[in-house]
């Protein structure tokens, strides 16, 4: 479903991603791992288009898309969320997921009607605020909601689009172990034939719903499997597993 | 993202009330103050639909009028075309002009897209200038109103032509107010509050921001066959860069991205003009002096900075339980 081939990126002589090449099956979904700094979120930023490859093909239903636009690679279904909060700071939680749920249904150029009127808006809205458990705060200004929440609506606008493959960078990133529980719910509770990618740092959340785990470390793939592989790779624990075994 | 609350449509009320009884009780001298606070209005509304609500600050809005003003004069006068489909072609062209200059200048930001803007404007301007066939500096004369005998309107007439511009600058609130509460418009104000996000979530907003200074050279366009009817004399002067920023004036004075202001902005624009050039030559002193003083308290203009008084007037009353969450943020 999303394929990429040798993707390299180099920053001036500074090598971020090296011959990176994976594939991911339709409804699969995978982790990604890796140390600070081992290029995850500039895997994703390629990904989507954000930046630009040195070198190296991405295949989206088997046909490259290394040509389209960030904004064209949403519309052909590729959608994500940020480490770092991305939100309409000064909207409410509802206008924020309404913006996100009719650019999904490609309602943004009428100039009679409005989308936020607009009843599959509104039922994409509530459905979504009900996965990501912000039904509550709707009408809240996402400048005066609490960190969990902005993270949970960070989650909620990649949603709202109506992805075939959602990347999440760190979902759970700076969260307590209440909302990681309810995260774990959310991805759950997700269709399973929505493929996601995710980068994790919860390992106990990462070996429990990966289907298959990526593991990168200074821009390069050094292990991929699944997650009873993962477990037992010496290089894996080497490098990230170290700290997470003597705690465990 | 835009709210037409009811602050807003009571102003608005109040303001085009206000304009029509000294448009009716006024003589010839009062309505072409009107007409001239109507062209100012329905340029700056234009003007704020991109400036205020997609944070695009463009310096061509003049020239654009401008293009309208022209289109129609050469459609009337050199083709002999009748008034209503030329003005309707003229703002069409103009709303093309916009979606272009929108288009190619759709992927710079901030001073870049104003010197853009600014570079599309004089090159319009200079064109115009030079030309001939167009009557060079000297401009064009002999441009007709609508002719609207057939319903018994006299539009020779000062009064009714007063009372047209007001409708016309009515018309232009209401149909910029119905398009930002749009899709569109809602899609502008996301792209305004977070380009980055818009795009990931599959926006083209190079192209969205082209169409909406497509739409918002529409309405300058109107304020040129206003401004082309009125005087039925046209110069180059219309389109010179300095008009542009005497309409970005407006709309910072009367309150950016609120829409009604920049309709309070022409209104004070125009009466200051005419009150202090009364006393001394030089009024555009008091016009800077008014300028900087909305800027350092906060630059939300006459409307915004009254707005906003009364919502935390109302804040408070309601604050005793209430948080303060002490926001200055403003569309």
């Amino acid at each position: 479903m999303l394929e990429v081939r040798n993707l390299s990126k180099s920053f001036g002589g500074v090598r971020v991603a090296h011959d990176i090449s994976f594939a991911i099956e339709p409804g699969e979904r995978r982790v990604i791992l890796g140390p600070n700094g081992a290029g995850k979120t500039t895997l994703f930023n390629l990904l989507v288009g954000e930046l630009a490859p040195t070198s190296g093909d991405i295949l989206l239903d088997g046909k490259p898309i290394n040509g389209l636009s960030v904004s064209e690679r949403a519309r052909a279904g590729l959608s994500r969320s940020y480490q770092k909060n991305n939100l309409f700071e000064n909207l409410t939680i509802r206008e924020n997921l309404m913006l996100a749920a009719a650019a999904g249904q490609r309602k943004t150029t009428g100039m009679f009607r409005d989308c936020f009127g607009d009843r599959k808006v509104r039922e994409t809205v509530d459905e979504v605020a009900e996965l990501v458990t912000l039904t509550e705060m709707l009408d809240k200004p996402v400048r005066s909601s609490s960190y969990g929440n902005r993270r949970q609506l960070e989650v909620g606008l990649a949603l709202a689009t109506r992805p075939r493959i959602l990347l999440m960078d760190e979902p759970t990133s700076g969260v307590g172990p209440a909302m990681i529980d309810g995260f774990h719910r959310l991805l759950q509770s997700l269709p399973r034939n929505l493929t996601i990618g995710i980068i994790e740092h919860d390992l106990d959340l990462a070996f429990d719903v990966a289907d298959r785990i990526t593991v990168l470390n200074f821009g390069e793939i050094v292990f991929e499997g699944t997650p009873e592989e993962t477990r037992g790779n010496k290089v894996v624990r080497d490098i990230y597993l170290g700290d997470w075994q003597s705690n465990a | 993202m835009f709210k037409q609350t009811r602050l807003r449509s009571v102003v608005l009320a109040a303001t085009l009330t206000g304009l029509i009884a000294y448009c009716v009780m006024g003589g010839f001298y009062a309505r072409e103050i009107v007409v001239e606070i109507a062209i100012l209005a329905i340029l700056a509304i234009s003007l704020d639909v991109v400036a205020g609500f997609g944070g695009m600050v463009s310096l061509c809005h003049g020239a654009i009028m401008g293009i309208a003003a022209y289109a129609y004069g050469i459609l009337t006068v050199k083709f002999g075309l009748p008034p209503l489909p030329s003005a309707v072609a003229a703002v069409a062209g103009a709303a093309v002009f916009g979606t272009v200059v929108g288009w190619i200048t759709g992927r710079t930001s901030g001073i870049f897209f104003i010197m853009a803007t600014l570079a599309f404007g004089q090159m319009a301007y200079t064109l115009i200038f030079k030309s001939q066939w167009l009557g060079g500096d000297d401009g064009m004369s002999g441009l007709p109103r609508f002719d609207l005998s057939w319903l018994g309107i006299k539009m020779g007439s000062s009064l009714t032509y007063g009372l047209f511009a007001i409708a016309l600058t009515a018309a232009v609130y209401i149909a910029a107010a119905w398009v930002l509460r749009s899709a569109f418009g809602r899609t502008l104000g996301g792209i305004h509050a977070n380009e980055t996000r818009m795009k990931a979530l599959g926006v083209n907003t190079i192209l969205h921001r082209a169409r909406a200074m497509g739409f918002s050279a529409l309405l300058a366009g109107i304020a040129g066959i206003v401004a082309a009817q009125h005087t039925q004399f046209i110069s180059p002067e219309l389109l010179f860069w300095t008009i542009s920023g005497e309409v970005l004036i407006v709309v910072i004075l009367g309150g950016l991205g609120t829409l009604i202001g920049p309709v309070i902005g022409a209104v004070a624009f125009i009466s200051l003009k005419h009150q202090v050039s009364g006393i001394t030559d030089h009024w555009h002193i008091v016009v800077g002096l008014l300028l900087i003083v909305i800027v350092v308290a906060g630059g939300r203009g006459l409307y915004g900075q009254s707005e906003h008084w009364l919502a935390m007037r109302a804040g408070k009353a309601e604050d005793k339980t209430g948080d303060k969450s002490g926001d200055r943020g403003h569309a």
